[in-house]
């Protein structure tokens, strides 16, 4: 569950990214977060990710008001996030297993479950078979899809993607999504933050429209308008 | 439970020092520099202290004779200057025992002064006591009238003097030092600053995925405590050798000063080195950290 509680986030050099954001999100929902450049999408992802601090308001996520949380606490709140980016940030010297294998290690996950759980991952996002390749062998819909087993790696409850599909084409846009789907139905919260209107209207789940940080639309089996 | 395996920490550590190889080489260097500069500063201070020490009868002048004197000649000076009624005792030390004495103090370099037995370069001398600092000026006096007294020495003149140099190179070091380890520490920071932004992405990622600040800090802490460790074992062996060569150079030339041997020292001077250079190397990557890591 995730409530935004009258948020606002204003930079340091003034610009007011979101202003007065009240919603709520609930457990296993799927939601598009849109919105035209600048209107506050990633500012939206930065407060859930508590990589920004909000400038007033308060946010909560499962039950932690993450506004007050400290800095020694921030790390194991994010164990229970997992995020997908447009870049897919994977490591060029690491294998596909190396790579989702490096988010357990980092928060010192024992190897005899990492070599149980990676596999599993590789499975589900279908690609089993090359987890041994490196990231530059693989197409970009692959590499978006270790990153999304990467982002399952510690098995967060909340998923969130930053126009996952910005960076690869059409076809694997729509398996990257329908993947996304899966994971929904296995439970877990998932929020794309995107601007391709076809997906959208595609998938025809929960769409928040965000314009110069304020909401200007949010409904379930909405559109991009 | 949460484990974390060491060895992760320390290859990430040496795989840094390797990517940045050019600031990691300038961090060791002046690291090293500073270290042997220390070192150096703090042995000559202990061998003042010491040859201090060994001045402990300030109330003593030391009577050179000439060279070629026969033992008659010896015995009269000795005669003349025992009529001397300030002079309260007076010990005469002849130039084989003045050169054994000499060996003695230069311990491990003792033998240097085989060859100067057969043909002693030393004259013979007299130790002269006295009770009060007044008296020394009529002693002087009286000993400029003897034929034969080639020079003397005041022992409270040297003393003064060596602690007016210890006190001269004690504030001119501390200058050097202090602006020296401001350097060490400044290339350091840089270092790791550098370290740190090679591995930018991977740090973001690491974060995203709720790694603690100090599974991301230990890398770079531990990179920072390899430098000092790498620049303190090698100006160790630096300060042996410019040590023992400096006391080999000079230790037959300066027949009053005592030069302690390296050996005697060496445990201070490594485990001293060990700590200094670690945690400068620790205190450059804390500072550099400070920055990058909390978000």
């Amino acid at each position: 569950m995730i409530d935004f509680i009258h948020v606002v986030k204003t930079y340091p050099n003034g610009t007011v990214a979101l202003n007065d954001i009240t919603l709520h999100i609930d457990d296993g929902e799927f939601v598009f977060v849109v919105g035209a450049s600048g209107a506050g999408k990633t500012t939206l992802m930065k407060l859930i990710l508590r990589e920004e601090k909000v400038t007033s308001g308060k946010i909560i996520v499962d039950d932690i008001d993450i506004t007050k949380l400290s800095y020694f606490r921030v790390p194991h709140y994010r164990r229970n996030l997992g995020v997908v980016f447009q870049d897919f940030r994977l490591f060029p010297k690491k294998t596909v297993y190396e790579n989702v294998a490096f988010a357990m290690q980092v928060v010192g996950t024992p190897q005899k479950l990492i070599k149980r759980r990676v596999p599993a991952l590789l499975k589900t996002v279908n690609l089993s078979e090359k987890s041994k390749c490196f990231p530059n062998e693989l197409s970009g819909g692959e590499q978006q899809r270790v990153a999304l087993a990467r982002a399952l790696a510690n098995n967060p409850s909340i998923i969130i993607a930053d126009e996952p599909t910005g960076n690869i084409d059409p076809k694997m846009s729509l398996e990257i999504m329908n993947l996304l789907i899966k994971i929904n139905k296995l439970g877990k919260t998932v929020i794309v933050v995107t601007h391709e209107k076809s997906l959208v209207d595609y998938y025809q789940q929960r769409v928040i429209s965000l314009d110069h940080g304020t909401i200007v639309d949010d409904r379930v089996g909405g559109m991009y308008e | 439970m949460r484990r974390y395996r060491i060895s992760y920490f320390i290859g990430q550590a040496l795989q840094g020092i390797w990517r940045n190889g050019v600031m990691s080489f300038a961090s060791i260097a002046v690291l090293m520099s500073c270290l042997v500069v220390l070192g150096a500063f703090t042995l000559l201070i202990v061998n003042i202290n010491t040859n201090l020490e060994n001045l402990d009868e300030a109330n003593k002048i030391i009577v050179f004779l000439d060279y070629d004197l026969t033992e008659e000649q010896i015995v009269e000076i000795e005669r003349q200057i025992k009529k001397i009624d300030e002079a309260k005792t007076i010990k005469r030390i002849t130039a084989d025992e003045a050169l054994r004495k000499l060996a003695q103090r230069a311990g491990e370099n003792a033998s240097l002064y085989d060859d100067y037995y057969k043909d002693n370069p030393l004259s013979d001398s007299f130790e002269i006591t006295y009770d009060d600092a007044k008296d020394l000026t009529t002693i002087e006096f009286e000993l400029q009238g003897i034929e034969g007294v080639r020079k003397y020495r005041d022992q409270r003149y040297i003393v003064n003097l060596i602690s007016d140099i210890k006190n001269g190179v004690l504030f001119v070091f501390l200058w050097f030092l202090a602006i020296l380890f401001i350097v060490s520490v400044f290339i350091i920071i840089n270092t790791i600053k550098l370290s740190v932004y090679s591995r930018k992405s991977e740090i973001s990622i690491m974060r995203y995925v709720g790694a603690t600040g100090w599974f991301i800090s230990l890398p770079f802490i531990l990179e920072g405590a390899i430098i000092g460790l790498f620049a303190s074992v090698i100006a160790y062996f630096v300060e042996e050798y410019i040590y023992k060569s400096f006391v080999g150079s000079l230790g037959i030339s300066i027949e009053i000063i005592t030069l302690l041997p390296f050996d005697e020292l060496a445990g201070v001077i490594f485990t001293a080195f060990i700590l200094i250079g670690v945690t400068t190397g620790i205190m450059g990557s804390s500072i550099s950290l400070s920055k990058y890591t909390k978000k």
